[in-house]
């Protein structure tokens, strides 16, 4: 007769012991996720980034002062390690002697053409051009750069991008990325108009070119890029 | 003495079916709709849905946790047919570790991805309300052994 009692008193202590465990795990993994010490700590050169481009006014993807006589225009893939390369080595000079002196802005807009990954990660640095940080973006995902179409484009590693970048409004941002795959495309559409297929090309235009875009595909070196942009002045 | 406060454990069992058979519906609906790299469509509109079926809380060990879900809700709908102790305790169970992880992910949602998925979010109403059944079910029917209805239960 007291084994029914019995079973029943011990499977509710069963279920309570069920239910201390279920809370102790949701606690833990609520702390760990929450700790902060995932991707965001994975994003590197911010500090080196800030300083090269503290100063120079960005609006959307243009960086400089949006009335430079001279526009110098990237067609770059996120995704594309000689556009990192690029960003690394031949345009720092550029943007140290041209840009920040008011000679040149530099338009970047995305081309892609290495993979699915590269439209999300284009529109997730014009969603960072919208809150004036999309140069900080661009410069810190070539730093951090994976392997091509490896997916390591996920929303966490854009995020962690975004974040490190100092895009403000975080979910601003992640709703702006969606809008804007659609000018990733249309950009995309408009380089390869110009007949381009490789990244990054560049394009200028300035007083001596009257209004039109000059190619100049794929310049090797800074001093060819210094070359085009005071020939367009 | 009659456990009034209690509703029968038939109607437990049946309300237990009808939301393990909806949760499979949604769980099956997110699995298949993101099965090909896609996402569920948001009704209420936005991105949501997409954000959150592309990032990376969305796996778990390489498998969609939808699927997850489909396996919980199998096994609570199986539990519905039966009337004894391992079919109580083995839905509580389930529908506790559901329930929790839920809570887990709608945490994620809410604070790290900053996007919510309405059919993850209701999956997680239906987990919640599964939990809640399964708990009233093992806490009044518990030790009541087979076959045993609600009103000759003896205090």
């Amino acid at each position: 007769m007291s084994a029914e009692p019995d079973r029943r008193q011990r499977l509710l202590q069963m279920a309570a012991g069920a239910v201390f465990l279920a809370v102790a795990a949701v606690l833990v993994l609520i702390v760990v996720n929450s700790s902060g010490s995932g991707t965001d700590a994975n994003i590197e050169g911010a500090a080196e980034v800030d300083r090269e481009l503290a100063g120079i006014p960005q609006h959307g993807m243009v960086l400089g002062d949006p009335k430079a006589p001279v526009r110098l225009i990237e067609f770059g893939d996120l995704q594309c390690p000689t556009c990192a390369g690029f960003a690394k080595e031949i345009l720092p000079p550029i943007i140290e002697s041209r840009v920040k002196n008011g000679e040149a802005r530099i338009d970047f807009r995305n081309l892609t053409i290495i993979g699915d990954e590269s439209t999300p990660a284009g529109a997730a640095a014009l969603a960072a051009g919208e809150q004036s940080r999309g140069w900080n973006y661009l410069e810190l995902f070539y730093r951090n750069q994976g392997e091509e179409n490896s997916g390591y484009v996920t929303d966490e590693f854009m995020r962690a991008v975004a974040k490190a970048a100092g895009v403000k409004n975080l979910a601003k941002w992640n709703q702006d990325r969606q809008r804007l795959t659609s000018k990733v495309e249309q950009t995309t559409a408009e380089a390869r108009e110009l007949g381009y297929e490789a990244t990054p090309s560049f394009a200028v235009e300035g007083p001596a070119t009257r209004g039109s875009l000059q190619l100049l595909g794929t310049p090797e070196t800074t001093g060819a890029l210094e070359e085009a942009i005071e020939a367009a002045q | 003495m009659k456990t009034t406060s209690f509703p029968s454990e038939w109607t437990l069992r049946r309300a237990i079916a009808f939301a393990a058979a909806l949760g499979i519906g949604v769980a099956t609906y997110i699995a298949i709709a993101e099965s090909g790299g896609g996402s569920p469509v948001c009704i209420a509109g936005g991105h949501g849905c997409e954000t959150v079926a592309k990032s990376s809380y969305s796996h778990l060990a390489g498998v969609n946790i939808a699927v997850f879900g489909i396996v919980g809700y199998v096994l609570l709908l199986a539990g519905a047919f039966f009337v004894n102790d391992e079919a109580r305790f083995g839905g509580f169970v389930v529908a506790l570790g559901g329930f929790g992880y839920s809570v887990f992910l709608t945490y994620v949602e809410l604070f790290k991805i900053e996007a919510t998925c309405q059919w993850c979010l209701a999956s997680a109403a239906l987990m919640t309300v599964l939990f809640l059944l399964c708990a009233t079910r093992l806490i009044g029917y518990a030790g009541t052994g087979e076959r045993v209805r609600p009103r000759e239960r003896r205090a």
